[in-house]
């Protein structure tokens, strides 16, 4: 267990003023069984009027609009939280389990996943095997045959495409293995999140099993553990974008994501 | 009945039709084009007793549909009780994740139903499809009746026809009954769209606004109407006229520029109504269809009173094999399109075109349902001063506020090509009013 300070910063800056701006940002971490958020502070640039609810996959929604002109949003989230060394959190409620079982728009097996499948499986006993067990193998295997490298893949890239180009970033990691387990019939849910050190945010996911998600971190071959605050969950990355916004003017827009966490 | 004197009008009805602007549009190859929606003077009648029984289904039917709806959306016990296999709910197009949790006012889902129904030769009536997403057509009955009226008042002094005006009225009643506070409104993608003059004709009849996307704005936790002169009107329920996808960009396809930005979320804290509720189309699903006799059963506890068409899902291994035996009698019908598309008949397939098929099936048998040709009763229509039978189907519209009421009438709808089963607008049909007899 660790006490861990975070703090996340998302700039979006526009060429042009941007004006009638509605924004929805998931980027609030919610205590749960494994971390438990001691203190908070959000603030949102600029805003006119907003309102709070979660949505239907738990995550907790800050929307609203920002009428009048301007030339950058920002969202500022910082806190501390106490964090659990297990990778392990209760899955409630039960009924809200089936949806992630099935193949999402960006995690559909297509030819490549479905060899990569093959490849994982090949052991004698695969069958008596435990989810959890199913997807470490499949995220070892994943992880001998794909290479970390930013900027070749986009946000709209699927499990399937990345695979192909052999090469993504965490998004395209957490991808491929939920479109691994689902073509196993695994439920599994695409985390976006922090890690411990400075950089950007990050994504993995939970594989659910006999009333709990399992966290495992595709990019680093490893199961979560204290370095970890989860801020989201949803199908796919699309379910849980920190950011979505509609708004007129604006031309040219740049996004810049902060993540900084350290011991407290 | 007494019809001779009204069909002497058919030429002037369709005339005022074309001018009041009766048109389905439809995109083909990227072009909109508008065609007439032809009607044939010669009435579907349907004798008080039989329209009891139709009545009595029907709303039945739509009962444990919406039970059905607001179960997949909370604790799913018709899946945990192994009912319908959960690969039906989360596979089908119609499912919408974000609607998990969410109640709509009153707990009413499928506010307005268009229930397809076909009548076999023997006199029996079959449930064909259930339409609970946006169904649309009810306008088309309102006006023909309407100008027939009008065209030959003695027609409807000598024949005891229940009076189909009451549409509007119990629209109405449907709007207020989950309204949670302000305006009603309309909510169209606009004039090109294919039902665009029934968007426009319902919002008269009901006294709603017909409004754009842009014309609201949620502000403050509310929906704001935006009148002609920038005032800012409350709005409580909006009957939208467009699909779940395009509703709201920040829920739903980021890149619809028809739908309102953050109506959703206001909908989801109970805040305005929506009618009908998003996600519906887990429901109206062609491989659900199959199971909606037993989701009377097992919400209601009661017998459908009315049939589905006998349909198979290969899904099940015993209903594979009977689909793959009996290839040739059937039809097949692919749960994903809508429309008429995605039909295909066992008998008029070439070998190439079955072998095809057949590995489809075989590779994707939850895609597929199949059902016994039904041969349709023949309604007569007139082409070229003759009376020709034609095959024809009902969409009967079924309206719930506190419980649901069938419209004493209903759009029939026939193929104008003598050949063929399918009688869908968008592939060229025609339509004839439906009447209900009184005595």
């Amino acid at each position: 267990m660790r006490n861990l300070r975070f703090a996340y910063h998302m700039q979006l800056t526009f060429e042009l003023p941007a004006f009638h701006h509605h924004f929805t940002v998931r980027c609030e971490p919610a205590t749960d069984e494994r971390q438990h958020i001691l203190t908070e502070e959000i603030t949102i640039y600029p805003k006119h009027f907003d309102s709070r609810q979660v949505d239907s996959f738990g995550n907790h929604c800050i929307y609203g609009i920002a009428n009048d002109a301007h030339n950058y949003f920002a969202v500022d989230v910082s806190g501390e939280a106490k964090v659990e060394n297990t990778p392990r959190v209760p899955a409630l409620p039960s009924h809200r389990i089936g949806m992630f079982r099935y193949a999402s728009e960006l995690t559909k097996a297509g030819k490549k996943v479905t060899e990569l499948l093959e490849a994982a499986s090949f052991s004698s006993d695969w069958g008596m095997l435990s989810a959890v067990s199913k997807a470490t193998a499949c995220m070892n295997c994943l992880y001998d045959s794909y290479r970390y490298e930013p900027g070749v893949t986009g946000i709209d890239t699927t499990a399937e495409n990345a695979l192909e180009l052999g090469v993504g970033v965490c998004q395209d990691y957490a991808h491929i293995l939920l479109a691994l387990c689902r073509a196993e019939s695994i439920p599994c849910r695409y985390i976006v999140g922090m890690m411990m050190g400075e950089g950007a945010s990050h994504a993995w996911i939970e594989v659910y099993e006999d009333g709990f998600w399992t966290g495992l971190d595709p990019t680093h071959n490893r199961l979560i553990d204290d370095n970890y605050i989860k801020i989201s969950c949803g199908r796919d990355a699309k379910d849980c974008q920190i950011n979505q916004g509609v708004f007129a003017g604006g031309g040219k827009q740049k996004q810049e994501i902060r993540v900084s966490v350290r011991e407290a | 009945m007494e019809t001779g004197e009204l069909y002497r009008y058919s030429d002037m009805v369709n005339e005022l039709l074309a001018r009041y602007g009766v048109k389905f549009g439809i995109y083909k190859n990227n072009t909109f084009k508008e065609q007439l929606f032809p009607f044939d003077m010669i009435p579907r009648v349907i004798g008080k007793e039989e329209f009891a029984y139709l009545e009595r289904g029907l709303k039945q039917r739509v009962a444990a549909l919406n039970e059905f709806i607001k179960d997949i959306y909370s604790e799913k016990k018709i899946i945990r009780d192994g009912v319908v296999p959960e690969e039906f709910v989360y596979a089908g197009s119609g499912y919408l994740a974000q609607c998990e949790g969410v109640l709509p006012p009153k707990g009413v889902y499928s506010h307005i139903s268009g229930i397809d129904l076909v009548q076999g030769k023997d006199g029996t009536w079959y449930i064909l499809e259930d339409n609970l997403r946006i169904p649309s057509g009810a306008s088309y009955p309102m006006i023909a009746r309407d100008l027939c009226r009008k065209s030959s008042p003695a027609t409807f002094e000598k024949n005891h026809i229940e009076d189909n005006r009451n549409y509007a009225q119990l629209l109405r009643q449907t709007f207020d009954y989950v309204n949670t506070g302000g305006h009603t409104v309309i909510l169209t993608p606009g004039r090109y769209n294919a039902a665009y003059f029934e968007h426009s004709y319902l919002a008269e009849q009901t006294g709603a606004h017909l409004a754009t996307g842009s014309e609201l704005i949620v502000e403050d936790e509310h929906l704001y109407f935006i009148d002609y002169s920038g005032k800012k009107e409350k709005v409580g329920a909006v009957y939208r006229r467009i699909s779940d996808e395009y509703l709201d960009p920040m829920n739903f396809r980021p890149e619809s520029v028809i739908g309102i930005p953050h109506i959703y979320d206001i909908y989801r804290k109970g805040n305005v109504a929506l009618l009908n509720a998003p996600g519906n189309g887990v429901a109206d699903d062609k491989g659900i269809y199959y199971f909606v006799p037993k989701m009377i059963k097992y919400y209601l506890g009661e017998d459908a009173i009315l049939n589905n068409a006998p349909t198979y899902l290969p899904y099940y291994e015993e209903d594979m094999n009977y689909v793959l035996e009996h290839f040739d009698t059937l039809v097949l019908k692919d749960v994903a399109e809508a429309g008429g598309y995605g039909v295909v008949f066992g008998s008029k397939m070439t070998k190439e075109e079955k072998e095809k098929f057949l590995a489809l099936l075989k590779a994707e048998p939850r895609r597929f349902i199949a059902q016994e040709v039904i041969d349709f009763l023949d309604i007569d229509i007139y082409e070229s001063e003759q009376r020709v039978p034609r095959k024809a189907d009902l969409r009967a519209f079924v309206l719930m506020a506190d419980e649901p009421v069938v419209w004493k009438s209903g759009l029939t709808r026939f193929s104008r090509n003598p050949d063929s089963f399918i009688v869908n607008s968008s592939q060229g049909g025609g339509f004839k009013d439906t009447w209900v007899l009184s005595e």
